[in-house]
């Protein structure tokens, strides 16, 4: 038999022969769909993606987990609608989502409850069996677990204004003449708007009269036109109010405001205002709930992911996760509690927590949302 | 004669077969278009890979935006309801922000990079040290660089800080104006135009330099008869690269300047993250790839590259 001589087209036709049946064969296919069994992967805000909560889990687990930061919820939402169910295992997102949106489409799966209902024993008070939120529109299936929360509405220097006055008149601060080019806006876009609808005076988590739209506008324009600067980083936003440039800014809370006030900063200080106009209530509270992704090809790592946020020390970690501090709903139980020190619940303004919820209402979906972000951002434009 | 010679030859041919003869059977199409054209089948996998990696988003963004607002499927029937929210809002004062900053960043660059550019190709004894200088800050995020100049300037930052504690004075902060965004933009951009235009300049050949002098020109009439000209190439290329990407930018307004202007890249952003109205954003993305086409088209035209890069007449 003549052996031909291996020339280089000889061989890029091999390789290339090669590649295409491994890559085609049906081991590969099964391996491929077995290989999710170690493999995780997050859509998640801020904090879940950091190494302390993350890295303990991949080392436990031997697993590769890779996770994407939310920006914003309807976005995420979007991303799932879009077909990435198939991506995802995980997603964390505020309140309303899960029970509302995710679970009706059935983008997310119910958790099994009798693996889960043990946990709701050791949360706060306010989040005991049957959680509102973490249950399903009919209050038959378990959607999702609560951890992190925090009221948020705005956020003050206190040595330039004070608790009593923040608390007192609310976002009506924002208003005053003597505030002009002295506030900034931190321009999350939806919590803006919400908090623009209490300056004005009514809920957002409703239909809006074509009166109060025009009330919106004005507010908005009023809010864009007087502001010292805007900025998307609470970050950059805190460093203003800590070195003078700005008195107060508008939107923020213990998620924003408790990094400053970890390092020493306690004139930073979120603000719940004493009244508003949704049943006499100013504030808004928000609830991350965390629901398995319906993924058509799951691992069996995102329940044990589920579990593992739950357990006390990661709770913990999750609690205190880098760029942003705040209360859990894991804080019910003294293993939880005893790890926080004086200094961490000072940053996440834990003294006031239950006052501070008990003049919130739970985040909502706003109908006129994308109305009122076209007036928004027309408004942010002109300014 | 020659009818006579035919024949030999015809006679000769059959006693006596060439034994190197060709195969007359026309070989196999590959094989024939291999042999007459193997430049454009060599190109056909990057000419793939741009129309799949390159065209093909475009063509999804520009198919987007005459979806129906707030949609987020490319089957249903097109519509202008984007372009008309557009012309009909207050977009044109964010497209016109980012023209009229690109245009200032680049005028502002040519400025400053010609001298710099000049010394680092003839005069700087260590060239390499400011290009060092000049290249190292590229390895860290923009957004990284541009914030370390928010502590830099604000107040009680680093030069606020020192002025206070050592000499009592408390400094203007520059931040959260429009003037600090040229800057932030200047800054950010330079390396796009500096180095492009560093290689025009080495491309003047010296002795063009020296007959010019030779016949009298002035230092100013080099400069403007022999070294610009020469060096158009590279001021051209740096021009273009630097209003193209100035035009798409968004951390210096964000970052230095407090959002004291919407860019139309924060525009889109908003459309296509908050809004979650992809439609609009690709709608808007679609005016700023034509805006930015038109304008280096135009461009083009005017200075006619072939000529400048010397392959033409």
């Amino acid at each position: 038999m003549p052996h031909a001589p291996f020339s280089r087209r000889r061989f890029l036709q091999s390789a290339a022969a090669l590649a295409t049946g491994v890559a085609l064969s049906p081991a590969s296919m099964v391996s491929a769909q077995a290989s999710r069994a170690g493999e995780l992967n997050l859509l998640v805000w801020e904090g879940y993606n950091s190494p302390n909560v993350l890295d303990p889990f991949r080392r436990e687990f031997s697993a590769r987990v890779s996770a994407s930061t939310v920006i914003s919820d309807p976005d995420a939402v979007n991303r799932l609608r879009a077909g990435e169910t198939r991506v995802w295992d995980i997603i964390n997102l505020n309140n309303p989502w899960a029970r509302q949106h995710m679970h009706p489409e059935g983008l997310i799966v119910p958790l099994d409850q009798e693996r889960f209902r043990g946990y709701y024993d050791e949360m706060l008070p306010e989040f005991q069996w049957p959680h509102e939120w973490s249950m399903s529109l009919d209050g038959e299936h378990l959607v999702g677990l609560p951890q992190r929360f925090g009221p948020f509405s705005f956020v003050v220097n206190t040595d330039k204004v004070s608790r009593a006055t923040a608390e007192d008149q609310g976002f009506n601060v924002f208003m005053d003449p003597s505030m002009k080019g002295k506030y900034g806006i931190l321009t999350w876009s939806d919590w803006n708007i919400f908090h623009m609808c209490l300056t004005a005076g009514f809920t957002p988590f409703r239909k809006h009269t074509p009166e109060e739209m025009e009330e919106f506008r004005k507010v908005a324009e009023y809010l864009f036109q007087n502001a010292r600067l805007l900025s998307d980083d609470h970050l950059q936003m805190n460093q203003a109010l800590i070195t003078g440039t700005i008195d107060a800014y508008f939107t923020g809370g213990t998620y924003t405001a408790s990094v400053a006030r970890y390092e020493g900063f306690d004139n930073i200080r979120a603000i719940t205002p004493n009244s508003g106009p949704i049943d006499g209530k100013g504030g808004i509270v928000w609830i991350e709930i965390t629901s398995l992704v319906n993924n058509p090809n799951p691992t069996p790592l995102a329940t044990s992911f589920l579990e593992y946020i739950m357990r006390p020390d990661v709770s913990y970690e999750v609690a205190m996760a880098d760029g942003s501090y705040n209360p859990v709903a894991q804080m019910g139980t003294p293993s939880v509690m005893e790890k926080f020190s004086a200094k961490d619940l000072d940053a996440i303004q834990f003294d006031s927590l239950e006052e501070e919820l008990s003049r919130c209402v739970p985040f909502q979906i706003n109908p006129d949302y994308a109305e009122m972000l076209e007036i928004y951002t027309a408004a942010r434009r002109t300014r | 004669m020659r009818a006579w010679l035919l024949s030999l030859r015809s006679r000769l041919s059959s006693m006596f077969p060439d034994p190197v003869a060709p195969d007359v059977s026309p070989p196999p199409l590959a094989t024939r278009l291999w042999q007459r054209a193997p430049g454009p089948l060599l190109a056909m996998p990057v000419l793939v890979l741009l129309l799949v990696g390159f065209l093909a988003p475009l063509i999804l963004v520009v198919t987007y935006s005459f979806m129906p607002p707030h949609t987020f499927s490319l089957t249903q029937a097109p519509t202008l309801d984007n372009y008309r929210n557009v012309f009909s809002s207050t977009y044109y004062v964010s497209f016109g922000w980012s023209v009229l900053l690109a245009a200032l960043t680049t005028v502002l660059l040519l400025l400053v990079s010609w001298p710099i550019a000049y010394g680092l190709t003839r005069s700087f004894s260590k060239p390499m040290v400011l290009t060092l200088l000049l290249v190292l800050p590229l390895f860290i995020s923009e957004n990284v660089r541009l914030f370390g100049w928010v502590l830099t300037l604000s107040n009680h930052g680093v030069l606020d800080g020192t002025a206070r504690a050592l000499f009592d004075v408390e400094l203007p902060m520059p931040l959260y104006n429009i003037p600090i965004v040229l800057f932030g933009m200047a800054f950010i951009f330079l390396p796009f135009m500096l180095f492009p235009m560093a290689l025009g300049i080495s491309m003047i050949p010296e002795s063009c330099r020296e007959a010019a002098y030779d016949l009298g020109a002035t230092r100013l009439q080099v400069l403007r008869e022999v070294e610009i000209p020469l060096a158009m190439p590279g001021i051209a290329i740096g021009s273009l690269l630097t209003f193209v990407l100035a035009l798409g930018s968004i951390s210096e307004a964000k970052l230095l300047g407090g959002q004291s202007i919407i860019m139309i890249a924060h525009e889109i952003e908003t459309a296509f993250t908050y809004a979650q109205n992809w439609p609009l954003g690709a709608a808007l993305a679609t005016l700023l790839i034509l805006l930015t086409a038109a304008m280096v088209i135009a461009l083009l035209a005017r200075l006619d590259m072939e000529r400048l890069l010397g392959r033409g007449r």
